[in-house]
């Protein structure tokens, strides 16, 4: 293999004569050369904002010498008259991973045990998704093929990064010079690359989308506590490699808008500004997109039409789809628009051909030529911090640029020659004859109509053999030369074989006819070709009408966000889930989203909305305590302790279930991590502020909650004895892991606390204790910072959980499931727990047996504070009926059983003094109802957040309609589409995995399933 | 979801537990029962605003308006149910009631045979009178199930049954009354534990559909032939072509309701029926025209596609059954099939038709579906006396509280295990007060 290396440098160094490397030995006489060349009479474009007339580009050895109208050419240059034609700066693609080692993906099957340390056995940190050692410039090889192929395209320098785990290590610049490798790399460490995203390892931790943001948070905190004076046995390459990353430019991959900002978010906790790749999407969220100040890497790979033909096939494209095929051209143009510093990369495409068609296509949907330009060539240089070495075309560069036929923007323009480093590679033939036109063919007595067209040197003949049908022949031109091959019957078989010359404007030779005979033939020159017309969609110049963006990006979205209004709600029987119980035609007054008055008689102040509630219910808004909903992970679980992630960090806004929860009264809920381990991760409280963005959703000033669970899914009673491996597998093993987890955090609080509690003088000098993210959010829960919602079925697991938080001073604030919580209901009244639990839920597990209906109203019998919940996305939106089942099974009173689902979850959620219950001066989170709100008749006619309308059913009922008609719209565009012949793809169905509680075990559980 | 079981089962080693006490069955109608002065609840669409309902050796002898009828009440045994409402006994179609215990345990379950041609497979004679499941349904007013196997393609005969009885023999009501074809799909739901949104084409989808072809064909031919050697399997099969037993087509998705149903057309069964139907409301029609009545499953289901109604599912049954299809409800889980009535009041919330309307779907329309509606199914003379007495609307949780149930005219003990284990509680709590 070396030699085989040896053998391909000296080749490729005869073969590059501008390059050469002084101190490598040369077999043979050594050839070095003037490497001069002077390109006078072109149109330059230097950068993008700069282009020069019938200007000279002088190039030695690879870099530019000069550039301008009146360069002085010195003797021995090559010098080449390009009067016509244009030069530009070659492209910079910011993102590829050109010439980097292949990643396999780690996958481990189900019947795996765990993995929980790492693979590699050097002195690494211990998760094999930090990669933060991997430096791409000594990984780097030159992919001779791949690096043709890309400069057929125009791009001369790429950025490489190894795709591969969270922390990617480092990016290398380099030309897409056929070598030397030593002289191709442009900066040797020119970016560190981030993903949310482990790759290649096998690790179990992390394996959601918090644990992958809670590594690199901690990675970040470990890195700084590796080189304080604490550390002082430990070589970590990874830390240290880390480290020596963040002065780099550090570029993060996202897949969606929702990632990208979380990426942005997590940059802002470590003062990392991260220069964001995108995927595309950017236009649904540009306002967050913009706050973010994060440049951005931007693909410009657009969704292929859908195959509509079929309309139920068509039902299962959704409306997000479709118009994110009708938007996704404009993506750039709306960047741009509002500022954002951006680069394209081809990246996502599957063929880099595809490249600047799409980004002609961007700008056609509105981004100018300059901003496309600079997106291609400055941009991405100067994010990376070489625009003093590409990017343009200034004395000192390198000599990567392109020569071009025209505008490199207009499609008809042909890239001739690509030059990189001052070598010269050529795409097109510029001296290419052009044989474009129209020729009368005649053989053996055949005479056709035939036309050549096409771009001069990849020319193609096309035969009419009658009125309606034309044959495209395959045609070969060389020089002057020219074959055709052509089937002008298709039902008989054989093609007519010409070879022939060009004899003066026309072509004649001799070919062969299908039964062999040899026959003379003769092209004469009729007339240049027709300019065709430009096709109504798609290619016209103007940007095509475009249908409005909504908030979230699916169905029911809103176009422009509903507000807060005043509104009076008058004669409803309002439930106020207080003290006065259930008041008779009443009114409600809300301002400033506030319940601002509650009384009878009540006017209306100017301007108000009064809405006619006679006859109707008045409730709060339902509050979901335990929910999965409006998220994109639950089930982080690969550890037995994972307080260090966060369901914040994976809140999805987009989440249709929102809309549905809304629809059901449902205003507020938790957002859960799962149970698949002892001590989970941190809930997200949020409001269903429909079309807001994820941080616009949280409720503010909450507490901070996090999620245990006990039973058989943190035992993992259900996987099969292969895995059973993760300590803890049984209820005595689960309590260890809850005292040794405080143990630990107790032991870690009084560090800190010690040395927050020194003097300012003192503390300059003394050592910070290494920040543990997971011990943190434990030390909260000792010091009541943080409420525990702990998963739980049977008894003496609910028993010893309030036993262990007994011991370690604090209090369970809830436990959710609880199905067993009736049997220890009296000492959950006495720690203070309270529980929210299921109407009905049992036996679909070996710990649910004894789970009965009357949990709910038996637990409140005993003064335990119980709320329904729902932990599914259906049942959440009828959590009034799954109420009204403790009046069916064990007579509780309609007004405690409203409060199970008003103002119980606000109390065990800690926000009963602004939400739950219907009083003057707390949050306007209201439902009307038409009906008993406890009975299975009822349906919300309005929901109310924070005194706005979010649904609303008579709206909902236009929205269906707005949704067929938009649907319809595109539909059609998309049909055209497809006639005019855009590629298609076929409809495919979109799944959304709905998760709960189980999920992780579930998910492990069918992965199985499909493997046997 | 069922392969889940399988692998569940393969893991675990978990016993079924020994069973709790369920309640004792009684013994049969001694005395005449009148019951007076309710409001009855046909099952037919009808309401008598002030009733009376009689029943004499397991037979319903006599229903009408307490008001206009005057009766010798002296030889009933009266129940005076005023300001309560009767119905007819509830129907739980398409079920693993008295198969399956506990989802998870794979010792409490025996609802699906190995194989995918198991017409012979009958739950009638695995059906547990014991199952600690069964208390709960009739405590809601669930008085019947259909009692079905699950597996794929051909998954077994089914066999509807009494919640009563001390054993199967004694609770069965009608045996082996359908083969169940659980049509294939022709694409697999996404691994999104893999990242997959996307479905997978199912690469047996043809191969099932040529294996079932030549296995109908082969039933038919020995059904009419005189096979030398029995074939178990071949033999369970004949009744569908005597119309002895009905065909339910399992199918969800509207190309393969469609193909399921083609099929089994084809095959020469003389009675269909299709179960599942999630997209039903894209081919009415065609299920119209072939006059394929449907059990829907999952009223409470949150919608599959994004651009879909929130009500979708809420609604469809009665989109079904106002383009003039037969519809009945049926319920996921066995573990929630106790609020098959509450689907039924959801229909009447969101659907748009009558609480009447939507009590059919779980009464007379099931048992029409069924082929038991010469004998249950309403409040009728000469029927069954399956009987439901509730004090308030039993479509809503709010109202719904099951006084008393009657099967075959036995007034039965509804209180189970959970009820036993609440008293036990209160009265725990209660002293501590």
């Amino acid at each position: 293999m070396k030699r085989l290396i040896l053998l391909f440098m000296g080749v490729s160094m005869v073969l590059s004569p501008a390059l050469a490397q002084e101190n490598f030995p040369v077999n043979g006489a050594q050839d070095k050369r003037l490497n001069i060349y002077a390109f006078t009479n072109a149109t330059v474009v230097v950068d993008y904002q700069t282009t020069l007339a019938n200007a000279t580009l002088l190039v030695k050895d690879g870099f530019v010498e000069a550039v301008g109208a009146s360069v002085a050419i010195p003797k021995g240059a090559i010098v080449t008259d390009l009067g016509g034609k244009f030069i530009y700066p070659s492209i910079v693609d910011p993102y590829t991973s050109y010439g980097m080692p292949e990643v396999k993906r780690g996958r481990r099957s189900f019947m795996d045990p765990p993995q929980l340390d790492s693979d590699r056995k050097e002195a690494y940190g211990w998760n094999d998704a930090i990669k933060a050692d991997f430096d791409g410039a000594s990984e780097f090889t030159i992919d001779a093929k791949t690096a043709e192929k890309w400069r057929k395209q125009g791009f001369g320098t790429v950025l490489a990064f190894r795709p591969d785990g969270i922390v990617r290590g480092s990016a290398t610049l380099v030309t897409l010079s056929d070598g030397p490798v030593n002289e191709v790399i442009v900066k040797e460490r020119a970016a560190a690359n981030y993903a949310f995203d482990k790759g290649s390892s096998t690790q179990n931790y992390p394996n959601s989308i918090m644990g992958y943001v809670a590594l690199l948070r901690q990675t970040h905190y470990d890195a700084q506590w590796y080189t304080s004076p604490l550390n002082k046995v430990q070589t970590n390459v990874s830390l240290e490699a880390f480290n020596a990353l963040q002065s780099l430019p550090q570029i993060f991959e996202t897949d969606n808008k929702l990632r990208l900002l979380l990426a942005d978010k997590v940059g802002d906790e470590f003062g990392v500004q991260y220069i964001i790749k995108g995927s595309g999407d950017e236009y649904q969220r540009i306002n967050e997109v913009k706050a973010t100040q994060a440049p951005l890497i931007i693909p410009v790979n657009y969704p292929a039409a859908y195959d509509v033909d079929d309309p139920y096939d068509a039902l299962n494209v959704s409306l997000s789809q479709l118009k994110h095929w009708e938007l996704a051209p404009a993506n750039a143009a709306t960047v741009a628009k509002n500022g954002i510093t951006f680069a394209f990369t081809a990246s996502d495409l599957k063929d880099p051909a595809d490249f600047l068609p799409n980004v002609r296509k961007a700008i056609q949907y509105g981004l100018s030529e300059q901003e496309a330009l600079k997106a291609i060539t400055y941009t991405p240089a100067s994010l990376l911090k070489a625009a003093d070495k590409v990017g343009s075309l200034k004395k000192g560069m390198l000599a990567n640029f392109l020569i071009t036929s025209g505008n490199l923007f207009d499609e008809k323009t042909s890239i001739y020659e690509n030059w990189v480093q001052g070598d010269k590679f050529e795409v097109t033939d510029m001296n290419a004859p052009d044989y474009a036109g129209s020729y009368q063919l005649n053989y053996g007595g055949n005479s056709f109509t035939m036309e050549i067209s096409g771009k001069a040197g990849s020319q193609k003949a096309k035969v009419k053999v009658n009125d309606s049908t034309s044959v495209d022949a395959k045609t070969t031109i060389d020089g002057q030369n020219i074959s055709l091959s052509f089937q002008p019957d298709k039902k008989k078989d054989g093609n007519i074989r010409l070879a022939g010359w060009l004899n003066g404007k026309n072509f004649k030779g001799d070919g062969q006819v299908e039964n062999g005979d040899w026959i003379k033939w003769t092209a004469t020159y009729q007339s240049a070709l027709e300019e065709k017309e430009k096709k109504e969609d798609g290619d016209s110049d103007k940007a095509p009408g475009l249908g409005k963006i909504m908030y979230p990006f699916v169905a029911f979205g809103n176009e422009e966000l509903p507000t807060a209004k005043t509104y009076l709600i008058k004669g409803a029987t309002v439930w106020t889930s207080e003290d006065a119980g259930k008041l008779e035609s009443t009114d409600v007054l809300v301002q400033n989203g506030k319940i601002a008055q509650v009384g009878k008689g009540l006017s209306a102040p100017a301007g108000a909305v009064t809405i006619d509630g006679a006859g109707k219910h008045l409730t709060p808004g339902i509050i979901d305590e335990h929910t999965h909903i409006a998220l994109s992970g639950v089930n982080e679980g690969s550890e037995a302790v994972t307080s260090e992630v966060r369901q914040e960090d994976a809140i999805d806004s987009e989440d249709s279930d929102i809309y549905r929860q809304l629809a059901g009264g449902v205003v507020a809920a938790q957002l859960l991590h799962g149970s698949a381990n002892p001590i989970g991760g941190q809930s997200a409280l949020i409001k269903f502020r429909w079309g807001a963005a994820p941080q616009d959703l949280l409720i503010k000033g909450a507490d901070k909650y996090i999620k245990f669970a006990l039973g058989e899914n943190v035992k993992q009673s259900n996987r099969p004895p292969t895995s059973n491996i993760r300590f803890p597998q049984t209820r005595m093993g689960v309590e260890q892991v809850m005292a040794d987890a405080f143990t630990r955090a107790g032991e870690y609080d009084k560090e800190w606390k010690a040395y927050n509690g020194l003097s300012a003088k003192a503390k300059a000098t003394a050592v910070k204790p290494r920040k543990d993210l997971e011990l943190d959010a434990l030390a909260e829960i000792l010091n009541k910072q943080r409420f525990v919602t702990c998963h739980s079925y049977v008894q003496p697991e609910i028993n010893m959980m309030m036993k262990v938080a007994e011991r370690f001073n604090f209090r369970v604030n809830t436990f959710t499931h609880i199905l067993e919580g009736y049997k220890v209901a009296d000492k959950m009244a006495e720690h203070g727990a309270g529980g929210g639990t299921f109407a009905d839920w049992w036996q679909y597990k070996y710990e649910v047996r004894e789970a009965i209906p009357y949990n709910a109203a038996l637990m409140t019998m005993a003064g335990v504070t119980v709320a329904i919940n729902s932990d599914d996305a259906e049942m959440a939106r009828r959590l009034n009926q799954e109420a009204a089942k403790s009046i069916k099974y064990a007579d509780m009173g309609e007004i405690e059983a409203m409060k199970m689902v008003t103002i119980n979850p606000a109390k065990l959620l800690h926000l009963d003094s602004r939400m739950g219950s219907i009083k003057v001066g707390k949050d306007a989170d209201l439902v009307l109802w038409n009906d008993h709100p406890l009975s299975i008749y009822a349906k919300p006619e309005k929901t109310m957040v924070d005194g706005i309308v979010y649904f609303d059913i008579e709206k909902d009922a236009q929205m269906r309609d707005a949704v067929q008609d938009e649907r319809a719209r595109i539909i059609a565009k998309m049909k055209s589409a497809k006639a005019s012949g855009a590629a298609t793809q076929k409809p495919s169905r979109q799944y959304k995995h709905r998760w709960d509680c189980e999920d992780e075990y579930l998910g492990d559980i069918i992965k199985a399933s499909q493997e046997d | 979801m069922k392969k889940l079981k399988y692998i569940v089962a393969a893991c675990l080693l978990i016993a079924g537990q020994a069973k709790a006490q369920v309640p004792e069955p009684v013994g049969p109608q001694e005395k005449p029962i009148l019951l007076m002065n309710g409001t009855a609840h046909i099952g037919n669409g009808q309401v008598i605003e002030n009733s009376f309902v009689t029943f004499e050796n397991g037979k319903i002898t006599n229903v009408g308006d307490a008001t206009v009828v005057r009766l010798d009440m002296t030889k009933f045994e009266v129940i005076n149910i005023a300001g309560k409402h009767v119905y007819p006994g509830l129907i739980l179609p398409n079920t693993t009631l008295g198969l399956e215990d506990i989802s998870a345990v794979r010792a409490s379950i025996d609802s699906e045979e190995v194989g995918d041609l198991n017409p012979h497979v009958r739950s009638l004679v695995a059906y547990n009178t014991d199952s600690e499941v069964i208390a709960t349904l009739r405590y809601n007013g669930i008085l019947l199930a259909q009692s079905t196997p699950q597996g794929d393609l051909v998954t077994g005969t089914s066999s509807i049954m009494m919640l009563e009885g001390w054993n199967w023999e004694d609770a069965q009501y009608k045996a082996d009354d359908a083969i169940h074809l659980n049509w294939p799909t022709k694409t697999f739901s996404p691994r999104w534990w893999m990242g997959e949104t996307e479905p997978r084409k199912n690469p047996n989808y043809q191969s099932s559909i040529d294996k079932l072809e030549k296995f109908f064909a082969d039933a038919k031919a020995y059904s009419e032939g005189q096979p030398a050697v029995t074939n178990l399997r071949l033999e369970a099969m004949k009744g569908l072509f005597t119309g002895a037993q009905k065909l339910f087509v399992h199918a969800d998705r509207r190309v393969e309701i469609m193909e399921g149903i083609q099929f089994a057309k084809a095959s020469g069964a003389t009675s269909i029926v299709l179960v599942g139907g999630t997209d039903a409301g894209n081919c009415i029609d065609f299920l119209k025209d072939n006059n394929i009545p449907v059990l829907l499953t999952d009223v409470h289901r949150i919608p599959g596609r994004e651009d879909e109604d929130y009500d979708l599912a809420y609604k469809l049954p009665a989109i079904l059954s106002n383009a003039g299809i037969k519809v009945g409800l049926t319920y996921e889980t066995l573990h929630g099939s106790r609020n098959l009535p509450f689907t039924a009041g959801t229909v009447a919330a969101y659907g748009g038709i009558s609480k009447e309307e939507a009590l059919k779907m779980i009464t007379s329309n099931t048992a029409q579906i069924l082929g038991i509606d010469g004998t249950t199914g309403t409040l009728e003379n000469g029927k069954d006396a399956n009987i439901v007495v509730s004090e308030g609307d039993i479509l809503d949780m709010r109202t719904s509280k099951v006084t008393s149930a009657f099967i075959m005219g036995k007034g039965i003990i509804l209180d189970g295990k959970q009820q036993m284990l609440y008293d036990r509680f209160k009265r725990k709590y209660e002293s501590q007060k």
